[in-house]
């Protein structure tokens, strides 16, 4: 009964999702019929810029890795109760800290060299996430404001880096070198933008949905985030638990940024690299209601998204910011309709206002 | 070249506004228990329903008027979203960011093309008598009329929110809102206002942008200043004299590095007022610990951070030069150290970025 329960809550929630986005796509469909422009010309752009070439395809996977990588980043903070609205911060630390070690050892084999630039990549967010983790913890600063001021500044010191120190020898072209052969992902698909790094979604999709679902360190994570004081009732240490998983949860956001250095077509550090994935991984986190697995599904569809409007936007003249806006339209009814998945808890004995813990997000209690 | 003129400290004063008039609604909001991420692209749309309504009418009152409406419109989708639905209001507010920059690019290109039209703005007004003051006339009362708008803001906001009703129930409904539930009051409704005003303050702080100081709109006009704001709110530790001071700090640090940015190196100057500034911060903080006992360490810190630097500036010139993106950091580096000095006496409103309790 209870089985059957939880499916049937879980089956609630991707239709709410998949209803959202018919929604989404109908109304900017509608924007662009209100614009003038030939609706047909623009939907035939969209799916051609998705799936009319092998290379657009590749790109769309391309696009595809970060952004799973951030969404289960979000997830795995969001299950233990926290927010980490920085991911867009320690995508930019875990690149830059990848290309360091891309660029600056040598002589390594690839089967060195790519994995340490990966690790360094996750360290490097791992540290961003430390701070905010510690400045929480310790000093009591809410996790929300922390990550998202590290965000800004780490933004300034990514940009200064890629215009200083880390400029290539010309020094004229505001980015780094291409990072050594070595440390970068092999082709996947010959002719196509699709690099090996696509396994990096595999491991830690599954990684994240086992040890969230199968472990006692994922069991005492959720429960943090669910009920932290019944958590702290039976044992948990749940500041630790939070440290753990804003930590960890950087660390993943650190290595969609070493993905996007080190199987990036230029192979280099530029400023602002991180191109809003940090963001839309929250979308996209949303959308697959905190579910690891089901981020894979939710970010393809961001990732075409992402792909056809830049080619609607060349071939009809339709700017891409429609692209964006109908990704935030997305959120709106996601968040809206969260109470809809929800709904059973009202049929729960009422607990009193002072015990109901705070719901920090929708899905945390599952 | 003395950098610190007139003219800079006009522009520091002209360059805070926006951000007092958004930070100062971002309060309201937060002291209710709403936080707005999604100010920046409030700001944004403000800035681009003040450039149309300008643009269609040459009315700079009637574009302001349309930012304040844009703004409210705004509000009322997070709190219907946030504090009606229950949903989260951080994600809200990335969505509004996101719903900002989409759309204004696109319906921006869409109307205009490729070009970038321009349209009336705001004139300055100098005030009679009080602008021939020298030094402070020409800083404080030669500026745009919605900056004098600005000054009176402040103290408004904190009658409000300390000698008001309204405002007790405002900061109760960020702080415990089932003991005001209990009063009879409607929670609920008291966030709504709360949100609405935000909206309505960030949509004003956005048309300042586009038809107050430039008369024109650009893609992503708002540059981070919505994020700017929020750290005002941070750094002004949630009270509003401190969110004041904190958008003047930022106004002037922004002035200053636009200033420098021309200056190429840094003038002396500029290290001899650090060490000043040093010098104060460790005097009044030494005489602040000495009334409320609270310690020391971190003033002291700061201070002689800024003594160093600055000394040590002052002997490395000439041709030092520091990058804008110093400049542009220091902001929010600046908030985050004041919110890990001070965590322990100050706190963000309880209930801030949590949906409300749901009632039995």
């Amino acid at each position: 009964m209870r089985r059957l329960a939880v499916d049937r809550r879980a089956l609630r929630g991707a239709a709410v999702s998949l209803l959202a986005v018919v929604l989404a796509l109908a109304v900017s469909l509608l924007v662009i019929a209100l614009s003038g422009a030939p609706v047909g010309d623009a939907a035939r752009a969209m799916w051609d810029g998705v799936f009319g070439s092998p290379a657009q395809f590749g790109a769309t996977l391309t696009k595809f890795v970060p952004l799973v990588l951030a969404a289960v980043g979000w997830v795995v903070a969001s299950r233990a109760g926290r927010l980490n609205v920085g991911l867009e911060g320690q995508i930019l630390a875990g690149g830059t800290t990848a290309a360091v070690v891309g660029l600056h050892l040598s002589g390594l084999p690839m089967a060195v060299h790519l994995p340490l630039a990966v690790l360094a990549g996750a360290a490097g967010g791992a540290a961003l996430g430390g701070i905010a983790a510690w400045l929480w913890a310790r000093r009591g600063v809410n996790d929300f404001i922390a990550t998202l001021l590290l965000t800004l500044i780490t933004t300034q010191i990514v940009s200064w880096l890629a215009n200083g120190p880390m400029e290539e020898p010309t020094g004229t072209l505001g980015q780094s070198s291409p990072v050594a052969d070595s440390a970068r992902w092999p082709v996947l698909l010959a002719r196509t933008t699709l690099r090996w790094d696509i396994v990096l979604v595999v491991v830690v999709v599954l990684a994240a949905a086992y040890v969230l679902r199968r472990t006692v360190v994922g069991y005492r994570l959720r429960l943090t985030g669910a009920n932290p004081s019944a958590a702290k009732a039976t044992g948990t240490r749940t500041r630790l638990v939070g440290v753990g998983a804003l930590c960890t949860s950087a660390a993943v956001a650190g290595v969609a940024g070493s993905s996007l250095v080190l199987a990036a077509p230029a192979g280099n550090l530029a400023p602002g690299f991180s191109a809003n994935y940090g963001f839309d991984g929250i979308v996209v986190a949303l959308l697959a209601r905190n579910n690891p697995l089901a981020c894979i599904p939710a970010a393809l569809l961001l990732a075409a998204l992402r792909q056809g409007g830049g080619l609607m936007e060349a071939r009809v003249g339709i700017s891409s910011g429609l692209v964006t806006a109908t990704q935030a339209v997305v959120i709106l009814l996601v968040t809206g309709s969260a109470w809809l998945v929800e709904r059973r808890r009202s049929r729960r004995p009422a607990a009193t206002a002072a015990e109901q813990p705070a719901r920090v997000t929708e899905g945390a209690n599952s | 070249m003395n950098p610190f003129d007139v003219a800079l400290f006009a522009a520091a004063i002209r360059l805070s506004v926006p951000l007092l008039l958004a930070a100062l609604g971002e309060l309201i909001s937060e002291r209710a228990g709403v936080i707005n991420i999604g100010l920046e692209g409030m700001m944004l749309f403000g800035a681009y329903a003040g450039f149309l309504a300008a643009y269609a009418t040459g009315r700079v009152g009637l574009g302001l008027l349309a930012g304040i409406g844009l703004g409210l419109v705004l509000g009322a989708i997070m709190a219907f979203v946030s504090v009606t639905l229950r949903g989260d209001q951080i994600v809200v507010g990335v969505a509004l960011n996101l719903l900002a920059a989409g759309l204004t690019l696109f319906l921006y290109r869409l109307q205009f093309g490729g070009t970038q039209p321009t349209t009336v703005k705001m004139e300055p007004y100098a005030v009679p008598l009080l602008s021939d003051i020298p030094g402070i006339g020409p800083v404080l009362f030669h500026q745009l009329p919605l900056v004098y708008l600005a000054y009176v803001l402040g103290p408004v906001v904190a009658y409000l929110l300390y000698r008001s009703r309204r405002g007790l129930r405002l900061r109760s409904a960020g702080e415990k809102p089932e003991v005001l539930d209990s009063t009879g009051v409607d929670v609920a409704r008291v966030q709504w206002s709360a949100v609405l005003a935000a909206g309505a303050l960030a949509g004003l702080a956005g048309a300042f942008l586009s038809v107050g100081q430039v008369g024109l709109f650009a893609e992503n006009m708002t540059a981070g200043r919505g994020f700017l704001a929020l750290a005002a709110v941070v750094f002004g530790q949630w009270r509003p004299y401190g969110v004041v001071a904190a958008c003047l700090v930022f106004g002037f640090t922004d002035a200053l590095q636009l200033r420098l940015q021309s200056m190429g190196a840094v003038p002396q100057q500029v290290w001899v007022a650090l060490v000043a500034l040093g010098l104060v911060i460790g005097a009044v903080g030494a005489w602040r610990a000495r009334r409320s006992g609270s310690p020391l360490r971190w003033v002291l810190l700061g201070a002689v951070l800024c003594v160093a630097v600055g000394a040590l500036g002052a002997a490395l010139v000439p041709g030092f030069a520091l990058p804008s993106q110093f400049w542009l950091s220091l902001p929010y580096v600046l908030s985050l150290v004041a919110l890990a000095a001070s965590a322990r006496r100050v706190r963000a409103p309880a209930m801030l970025g949590r949906a409300l309790p749901v009632r039995g």
